[in-house]
């Protein structure tokens, strides 16, 4: 008996491969990878955020200058780092343009609504990320950029004030709010955005592909079987 | 892949067009889990190979220097740790020999690290924790001890006495 067998009869593993890779799907295009495209991105932005993790400070005397250490002194810092920033910024685009084509192509129809609601949820999540991330340099862009982000908030109606105090942790920006952005973003976040990827991937192989919408009547989909 | 074997050179596979995506989807799999694995692994292991770079650190002044057994001096040392500068009080056992050249003991005994005195009615170190005793010269007596105290490279300039406080042998000391 070979390797794969021998796991197979303890782990199941084919049934799994097959469920997840070898799935049937209509005739459809190359915007339909920009869903894995965004969940890749997802994790490029894990593994790399774990490990600048090691190296930051998050307390407004050393995050900078962490930061800087990261990119100036340890061995691939800058590289990481890199990806990290831009991996953010292509995430937002990537899910975006995600967005779009399952818009575009209907596929948030009978019975994919959930998948389209946990999707706003993570686009949701994918803004906090965001927002929260680009406090931590703590240089001056990102010291200002959350300031008027975070007074945008004061402006709701009735309940701004509160809401701004609770994003800030305080009446101002400061130790407390980069703290608490951190913990977020690295704890909270990643949690509660892994919880609906998985109810988001499992909904996407349960259904299956949408087929491009048709001009005539939806085409029968024998070919599924 | 499908192909009209129309040349008649080369024989047409098993090679599906399924089966060489695949293998092309394998491969720049591999070549980006390489590229980010790689990353990673280095800047994750990169502490292991760090060369603590220490400079000439200011001691005692030579004229001050008078008697011919172990003196325990007291400096400040300025430290890179990580993003940050750390100042810190350490000490330095300083001896000066005859032909007026001066020995800088490490402060740490070779056995795991505590902080021995100078005995002198004895003439020698001697280490609380575990009963070391070392000569004159840092040379074992008894004890523990693996080898004789550490000595930090030392330079005179200008009356000064600096030394490097790092020394070259054992993991223990590196701890600091």
């Amino acid at each position: 008996m070979n390797l794969n067998d021998w796991l197979d009869e303890r782990t199941g593993w084919k049934t799994l491969k097959k469920t997840l890779l070898d799935r049937n799907i209509p005739k459809i295009n190359w915007w339909y990878t920009l869903g894995s495209i965004t969940a890749f991105l997802f994790i490029m932005q894990g593994v790399t955020g774990i490990f600048l993790a090691m190296n930051y400070s998050a307390s407004p005397d050393h995050a900078y200058d962490s930061v800087n250490y990261i990119t100036h002194e340890v061995p691939a810092g800058a590289f990481l780092r890199g990806l990290h920033a831009w991996g953010a910024s292509a995430m937002v685009a990537s899910v975006l343009l995600h967005m779009l084509r399952v818009f575009f192509m209907g596929s948030y129809k009978y019975p994919r609504e959930v998948i389209w609601w946990t999707g706003v949820v993570l686009l949701l999540i994918t803004f906090g990320f965001s927002f929260t991330g680009y406090l931590l340099p703590w240089d001056q862009k990102a010291y200002w950029a959350t300031v008027v982000g975070t007074n945008i908030s004061t402006q709701a109606p009735l309940i701004g004030e509160f809401i701004g105090k609770i994003i800030k942790g305080g009446s101002d920006m400061g130790t407390v709010t980069l703290a608490r952005f951190f913990a977020i973003h690295v704890l909270v976040l990643p949690a509660i955005a892994l919880a609906f990827l998985l109810f988001h991937f499992f909904l996407v192989v349960w259904h299956g592909i949408s087929a491009p919408p048709e001009r005539k009547k939806e085409a029968n989909d024998e070919w599924r079987r | 892949m499908v192909s009209l074997d129309r040349s008649g050179s080369m024989p047409s596979s098993d090679l599906t067009r399924r089966t060489l995506l695949a293998r092309i989807t394998t491969a720049l799999g591999v070549l980006i889990g390489v590229a980010l694995g790689g990353s990673v692994g280095r800047y994750f292991l990169s502490p292991a190979w760090k060369l603590r770079r220490e400079g000439w650190v200011e001691t005692a002044r030579l004229s001050e220097l008078q008697e011919s057994s172990p003196v325990k001096v007291n400096y400040v040392q300025r430290k890179q740790d990580g993003w940050t500068t750390t100042e810190g009080l350490r000490s330095v056992w300083l001896l000066r020999e005859k032909d007026s050249g001066v020995i800088a003991f490490d402060p740490r005994c070779t056995h795991l690290g505590c902080p021995y005195r100078w005995d002198d009615a004895r003439g020698e170190f001697l280490c609380p924790c575990h009963s070391a005793v070392f000569d004159r010269a840092g040379k074992v007596v008894s004890g523990p001890p693996p080898r004789p105290l550490d000595r930090f490279p030392v330079r005179i300039e200008r009356d000064v006495i600096m030394i490097i406080p790092a020394s070259a042998g054992g993991n223990i000391n590196e701890l600091k």
